[in-house]
């Protein structure tokens, strides 16, 4: 079982720090989803993976000893801007890229045409990639980042401009292959979608880790929310005024309430019902957009 | 053939280039940009054949092997590649068969003989013809009348009558440089000759006379012709090195510009892609130049041309050496220019200050082959890296070069070399991930480039 580890990152460019002393990792078995306003880092940290960009100081490990170009040829990267020969074969890039990662020339061709196979776009086998949609191309890009059977995944954006059903089917091989073993890091914007993915996200800003963990703990961490909604005030009216409550948003009738932690939810339920019948009363997950805002702002 | 027929190509090799690659843009621009689409596009049309998978990869087993396998397959497929090489097969095919048609066969000499022709008198017959690029037939005839009227027929075209007369058809100025007039005149000679009865070995002093030594007050030496083969040598190593050298930087900037770069920098070392980039794309420029010199080579053979005559294989020898040199010294050169580029737009303004020596290397060493004389700057640049690969097939072509002058240029080449293709590694691997704007060298080069 592998694992990725990033130590003290930090990389400039001229006077920009792109990455400032970054550390996290990746373990196996885990889609990790990661985080971070445009410009924070990610793509110079998933390029730092690979060697593609110089680091200032840190180093990146993986099972405990620093990445070396033996083991990269182990892991299997999708770039933001996509990377493949646009006038090319689909089955012939594929292979090729599967041979250059090690693999004979037998397995890489069994190994294009399961991929294919399992993203849907087998039939476009003998195409130019620059003949397929935007969809199918991430599909393929896909396919090139796994044809080699990778111990490691590094995507950047990889479901960006997809589809629901495209969103599905990287979605569901990204979960997949976790579950087989594989350390998967994955960058997205679309924060529903990884927060349907992924057991754990790393969060950066101005190339410094902000928040980091499982999306689980995330979500119940912090303040209490609850949502109440009480029968003939569609204002929130009766929630004004409680002592440390917050009302973040009415909506229809339903107030979302942050409670300090020293409030007890009953006797928020018990002023509810003090003003009419309380019809909705339920504790609220702390949604990943909102501990995405909160750590970014 | 002459040099003076072939450069009547130079200009028809021009025209061709561009037409093809006028074509070829216009195809490029008709199919659209790459990526450009936003939904799947169509199946092409049943008269455009699908791109047919070619063989694997066979003994390229190395990362090294696995890049150059790559680009041969890429490129043999090109439509640029297939067009390309009828193109220049075409007119290597054309210089060699259009000067054999336009040269007619010399017919032999028929000679009437009117009684005996001494020894002496036959062999000077036949050494004046021959002088005149023909052979000679002898017809015996039994009188001076019959002779003329077998002159009148036309079945023969001049009688000897008893060694002491000629008779043709037409008159004869005895002072003009007309073969009738100078068979007249080495006939007297060798009659004279006889007639003074010398010993053998006078007689054989007379025949091997040599002409006295002529020394002029201009100095420099005479001129004498190049070898027309060092001529479609030079334009051959020209066109080849453009066609393949454009090729990478093309190539360089189309992996940068997609970003699959990133994608094969993630399994193999900038080196190992570079080298393999290279040595593909060279590889098939040395098939297709095989394929245009055993074409040549045949041809020459089958209609007997004089591209193979005298030092005609020492050139074709010599070319190929040069073009290997060649295309080893600047492929470095383009594939560092190439890892600068963003764009395609920004590939003219890189490669032509890197055409430069390449067109001034051409051009000196075409007309230095058309002058008939070596001039001293193409003895110098036939000593450079970026030039020798031009001017030292012209002087091969000259005969004036020895061995060891030939060897010490592709020495220092060969040097030169390995230093381009360090200093191009290094602006390459520098470079080739630097995204967003085009690369100044002098930013990769600085100290903490990287």
């Amino acid at each position: 079982m592998g694992l990725l580890e990033l130590e003290g990152l930090t990389r400039r460019f001229g006077t920009l720090t792109a990455l400032d002393d970054l550390s996290f990792s990746v373990p196996a078995g885990e889609v990790v989803g990661f985080l971070g306003p445009n410009g924070a880092g990610k793509t110079t940290t998933m390029r730092a993976v690979f060697g593609l960009t110089r680091l200032d100081a840190g180093v990146v490990r993986w099972d405990g000893h620093p990445v070396g170009p033996v083991d990269r040829r182990r892991f299997g990267y999708m770039p933001e801007e996509r990377g493949l020969y646009p006038a090319m074969l689909v089955g012939e890039q594929l292979e090729y890229l599967g041979r250059l990662h090690g693999m004979s020339a037998s397995a890489a061709e069994a190994a294009t045409k399961n991929w294919l196979d399992r993203l849907g776009v087998l039939d476009r086998v003998e195409s130019k990639v620059d003949a397929l949609s935007h969809g199918n191309q991430q599909r393929v890009q896909l396919a090139a980042a796994l044809v080699h059977g990778p111990e490691l995944l590094v995507l950047d954006e990889p479901l960006a401009g997809l589809d629901p059903s495209g969103i599905d089917a990287i979605g569901g091989v990204l979960v997949e292959q976790a579950r087989a073993g594989c350390c998967v890091l994955f960058s997205s914007h679309q924060l529903d979608q990884v927060e349907d993915l992924c057991e754990s996200v790393t969060i950066i800003d101005h190339g410094r880790l902000v928040v980091t963990g499982k999306v689980d703990d995330l979500a119940t961490s912090g303040s209490p929310r609850l949502v109440v909604r009480v029968e003939g005030d569609r204002e929130g009216s009766w929630a004004q005024g409680l002592d440390g409550v917050t009302i973040s948003e009415v909506d229809g009738g339903a107030a979302r309430l942050v409670l300090d932690p020293t409030v007890d939810s009953q006797t928020v339920l018990e002023a509810a019902m003090a003003k009419g019948r309380v019809t909705e009363f339920v504790f609220e997950r702390r949604r990943l957009s909102e501990v995405f805002r909160e750590a970014v702002k | 053939m002459s040099v003076k027929d072939i450069r009547f190509f130079i200009p028809v090799v021009v025209v061709l280039a561009a037409v093809v690659r006028i074509w070829l843009r216009r195809r490029r621009r008709s199919a659209g940009e790459p990526g450009a689409s936003g939904s799947d596009r169509p199946p092409r049309p049943p008269r455009q054949p699908r791109p047919r998978r070619l063989p694997g990869y066979g003994p390229f087993s190395s990362d090294v092997g696995l890049v150059a396998a790559r680009e041969i397959r890429e490129r043999l497929r090109g439509r640029i590649f297939r067009i390309g090489t009828v193109v220049i097969l075409a007119v290597v095919a054309g210089a060699i068969i259009i000067p054999t048609l336009t040269k007619s066969t010399p017919q032999p000499q028929r000679v009437g003989v009117v009684g005996s022709l001494s020894a002496p008198l036959h062999a000077v017959v036949v050494a004046s013809a021959k002088t005149n690029g023909t052979a000679v037939r002898f017809v015996p005839e039994p009188d001076q009348k019959a002779a003329s009227d077998a002159i009148r027929a036309g079945t023969i075209d001049l009688a000897i009558v008893d060694g002491q007369k000629i008779v043709v058809d037409q008159p004869v100025d005895a002072n003009d440089s007309s073969g009738t007039a100078q068979l007249a005149t080495n006939l007297g000679v060798a009659a004279a000759v006889q007639a003074a009865h010398l010993t053998p070995a006078q007689s054989a002093a007379l025949n091997n006379a040599k002409p006295l030594p002529v020394s002029s007050l201009q100095p420099g030496a005479a001129k004498k012709k190049t070898h027309p083969t060092s001529v479609i040598g030079v334009i051959l190593i020209f066109v080849m090195l453009t066609q393949y050298n454009t090729w990478t930087l093309i190539g360089v900037m189309e992996e940068k510009a997609s970003r699959v770069i990133e994608v094969l920098l993630a399994a193999v070392r900038p080196i190992q892609l570079l080298t393999g980039k290279v040595l593909g794309i060279g590889l098939v420029a040395f098939a297709q130049a095989a394929l245009i010199v055993g074409v040549a080579l045949g041809l020459s053979a089958a209609v007997g041309s004089t591209l193979l005559h005298g030092t005609g294989p020492l050139v074709v020898v010599s070319t190929l050496v040069w073009l290997l040199l060649g295309y080893s010294f600047y492929c470095w050169v383009y594939a560092a220019a190439g890892s600068l580029a963003q764009r395609q737009d920004q590939v003219q303004s890189l490669a032509f200050p890197l055409t430069l020596p390449i067109i001034f290397g051409y051009i000196i060493s075409l007309t230095a082959a058309a002058s008939g004389s070596p001039s001293e700057l193409v003895k110098v640049l036939a000593y450079l890296p970026p030039t020798a690969p031009f001017a030292m097939p012209v002087l091969v072509g000259f005969g004036a070069v020895n061995l060891w002058e030939f060897l010490a240029s592709v020495a220092i080449t060969i040097v030169g070399i390995f230093g381009v293709a360090r200093l191009a590694t290094a602006i390459y691997t520098r470079a080739i991930l630097r995204t967003g704007k085009r690369v100044r060298i002098s930013e990769v080069l600085a100290r903490n480039a990287g």
